[in-house]
C-alpha cells in the first residue's frame, strides 16, 4: 500500500466490502438456529440487526466472521479484511493498552504508529500505558474498537457492543462508531438490542426472529441525526411495534 | 450457670470505656499493620527467648547450643571452606533436580492440554503415578542408580515434577476461551496464539506450580542428602549428628530454612514482576 508522509496512516477512508449471505441454515444440537437467511448488505453501508433475545443474531454475526460453521448455505465477504467487536471488549489483560491495539494491526507494517493513531482517535491516548484492568467498561470497550479500527477493515460485526455501558456513554459511543464509519467508510453490521440505537445509527434495520429476516426497512433520514428527531422517533415506534407483535 | 465459668468475667458497661478501649485497640493494630519490622517481630523474639535460655543455662548446649555458638560454628565451617563447598553442592543438586523434573512437568503439563491425542495417552498413567509418594521410591532408585548424583536428582526431579504438570496443565485448560477466540478472529496463529494468550493466561498457574514445586524439591534434597550422600548440606548433618555437634546440626537446619526462604523470596519476586497486570499481585 503506497502512502504519502504527510497523511496519518489510519485517516484514508477504506472502503467497504460487501455481505452476501444465501440460505443460511446454521444448527448446534437441535433445530436450526439460522433458518433459511439470506441477507444482502452493500459496500459501506450501516445496518443494524434487531431482534429478541435467542433469536440467532450473535450466531450470525459469528458464522459470517468464521467462527461457526454452517450447515447449509453461502456466505460471500472477505474476512481478511474483516473485524468484530464483541459485547465484552476481551482485552488481554497482561498486555497495555498501546499492546492490545497493535494485536489488532496483525503484520502490517508501522504496527505501533497506527496503533497510537487510532487510539487518538477514540480519544484514549493518555492511557495508551496503563494496563486494561484499570479502565473502565467504556473505556475498555473504546480500546477493543480502537483494536478492531486499526487494521483499515472493510467490514466490522459488532455484537452489541455497548450493551454494557451507561446511557451517557453509549451515546458517546454512538457518536464515535458513527463518525469513523462516515470517515473510513467500512460496511457495518451492527447487533443491538436497542432499537432506538439502531435507528440513530443505521441506513437500514434488519429485524430477526427464530433464525430468519422478518422485516428490513430503510432508514433515509439525513445524517447527523439528533436524538429525539421526530421523524427518527416514528420509525423507532413502527419497528417496536413489529418486535412486539412478532414474538410469542 | 456452670458454662459461663469459661466465659469472660462480666462487667458493668460503660459505653465511654467501652469505646474508647476500642478505639486504642485500633490504634494499637494500624500501628502493627503499618510498621515494616512488624514481620521482624516474632523471630526477634523467638531469638531473644533461646539467647535467653542458653544464657541462663535453662538450654543446655548438648540439646540446643547458644545463637552465638551457631554463629561461630557457622563462621568457622565457612572459612575452612567446608560449607561452601557442601552448599553449592546440595544447591547444584537441588536445581538439577528442579531443572530436569521442571522442565519435563511444564511441557507435558502444557502439551496434554493442548493436545487431546497426548492427554488421552499420557494422563492417566501421571495420574496413577502422582499418587506414589516421592520417597517410597528411594529403595529402588538406590538399588538402580546406587547412592552418586543420579539417584538424588532422580528424586528431586520426581518430587517437582507433579506440582508443575499439574499447575501447568490445569493453567492452560482454563485460559479464558473468549479470549483465545478473540485471538483467532483477529488473524493470529497457533504460535502466536501461543505466545500472546494460553502461555500468559497460564502463568499465574505455573507460577503457582514453580513455588510448590520449589518447596518440595528443599524436601526431597534433604531426604536424599541424609539418606545416602557423600557430601552436601545433608551430609554436613549427620556428621555433626555422629560427633554430637548439635552446634553444627542446628547450623545445617538453619541454613535449609534459609533456603526455602530465599527461593519463596524470589518466586514472589518473580510473581509479582510478571503478574503487575494483575490487579491481585501488582501492589503489595
Ligand atoms: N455454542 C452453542 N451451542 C448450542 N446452542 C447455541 C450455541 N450458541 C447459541 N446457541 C443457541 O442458539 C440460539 C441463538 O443464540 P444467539 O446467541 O445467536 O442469540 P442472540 O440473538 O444473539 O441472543 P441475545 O440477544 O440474547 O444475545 C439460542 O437458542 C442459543 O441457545
Ligand atoms: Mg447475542
Amino acid at each position: 500500500m503506497a502512502q504519502t508522509a504527510s497523511r496519518p496512516l489510519v485517516e484514508q477512508a477504506s472502503g467497504g466490502t460487501p455481505i452476501v449471505v444465501s440460505g443460511l441454515v446454521v444448527a448446534f444440537d437441535g433445530p436450526p438456529v439460522i433458518d433459511n437467511l439470506d441477507l444482502v448488505v452493500d459496500p459501506g453501508a450501516f445496518v443494524s440487526i434487531v431482534g429478541r433475545s435467542g433469536c440467532g443474531k450473535s450466531t450470525l454475526l459469528r458464522t459470517i466472521i468464521g467462527l461457526e460453521a454452517p450447515q447449509r448455505g453461502t456466505i460471500t465477504v472477505d474476512r481478511d479484511r474483516a473485524r468484530i467487536v464483541f459485547q465484552e471488549p476481551r482485552l488481554l489483560p497482561w498486555f497495555d493498552v498501546l499492546t492490545n491495539v497493535v494485536l489488532g494491526a496483525g503484520d502490517l507494517p508501522d504496527a505501533r504508529e497506527r496503533a497510537a493513531e487510532t487510539l487518538a482517535l477514540v480519544g484514549l491516548s493518555a492511557k495508551a500505558h496503563e494496563w486494561p484492568t484499570r479502565l473502565s467498561g467504556g473505556q475498555r470497550q473504546r480500546v477493543a474498537l480502537a483494536r478492531a479500527l486499526v487494521s483499515q477493515p472493510r467490514l466490522l460485526l459488532f455484537d452489541e457492543p455497548l450493551g454494557a455501558l451507561d446511557a451517557l456513554t453509549r451515546i458517546e459511543m454512538q457518536r464515535l462508531i458513527e463518525n469513523v464509519w462516515s470517515r473510513q467508510q467500512f460496511t457495518a453490521l451492527f447487533v443491538t438490542h436497542d432499537v432506538g440505537e439502531a435507528v440513530m445509527l443505521s441506513d437500514r434495520v434488519v429485524m430477526m426472529d427464530r433464525g430468519r429476516i422478518v422485516s428490513d426497512t430503510d432508514i433515509p433520514a439525513p445524517r447527523p441525526r439528533r436524538h429525539g428527531d421526530a421523524q427518527l422517533a416514528t420509525i423507532e415506534g413502527r419497528i417496536l411495534d413489529l418486535l412486539l407483535a412478532g414474538g410469542s | 450457670m456452670a458454662s459461663l465459668a469459661y466465659g469472660p468475667p462480666r462487667r458493668a458497661a460503660d459505653p465511654r470505656a467501652v469505646a474508647s478501649r476500642a478505639a486504642t485497640r485500633q490504634i494499637q493494630e494500624s500501628r502493627l499493620a503499618r510498621s515494616r519490622w512488624t514481620p521482624l517481630l516474632v523471630p526477634a523474639l523467638l531469638l531473644a527467648g533461646w539467647e535467653a535460655g542458653s544464657a541462663t543455662g535453662a538450654l543446655p548446649a548438648s540439646v540446643l547450643p547458644a545463637p552465638v555458638a551457631v554463629l561461630t560454628a557457622g563462621w568457622q565451617l565457612t572459612r575452612d571452606g567446608t560449607l561452601p563447598t557442601n552448599l553449592a553442592i546440595s544447591a547444584s543438586r537441588a536445581l538439577a533436580g528442579l531443572a530436569v523434573g521442571g522442565t519435563l512437568g511444564l511441557l507435558l503439563g502444557i502439551a496434554t492440554a493442548i493436545s487431546v491425542g497426548l492427554r488421552r495417552l499420557l494422563d492417566p498413567t501421571i495420574q496413577a503415578l502422582r499418587s506414589v509418594p516421592p520417597f517410597a521410591l528411594l529403595p529402588l532408585i538406590i538399588l538402580w542408580l546406587g547412592i552418586d548424583e543420579g539417584a538424588k536428582i532422580a528424586l528431586i526431579g520426581w518430587s517437582v515434577f507433579f506440582p508443575l504438570y499439574l499447575n501447568s496443565y490445569h493453567g492452560v485448560r482454563s485460559v479464558d476461551r473468549s479470549l483465545l477466540e478473540m485471538g483467532r478472529v483477529y488473524g493470529m496463529g497457533r504460535t502466536t496464539l501461543f505466545r500472546r494468550v494460553t502461555l500468559p493466561g497460564a502463568l499465574p498457574s505455573i507460577l503457582v506450580g514453580i513455588r510448590f514445586a520449589l518447596g518440595l524439591m528443599w524436601l526431597a534434597l534433604i531426604v536424599a542428602e541424609t539418606i545416602a550422600a557423600s557430601s552436601g548440606i545433608g551430609y554436613m548433618a549427620n556428621q555433626a549428628r555422629e560427633f554430637s555437634q548439635t552446634d553444627v546440626i542446628v547450623l545445617t537446619i538453619v541454613i535449609y530454612g534459609a533456603l526455602g526462604k530465599l527461593t519463596d523470596t524470589a518466586t514472589r519476586a518473580a510473581e509479582r514482576r510478571l503478574l503487575r497486570w494483575n490487579p491481585a499481585y501488582g501492589e503489595r
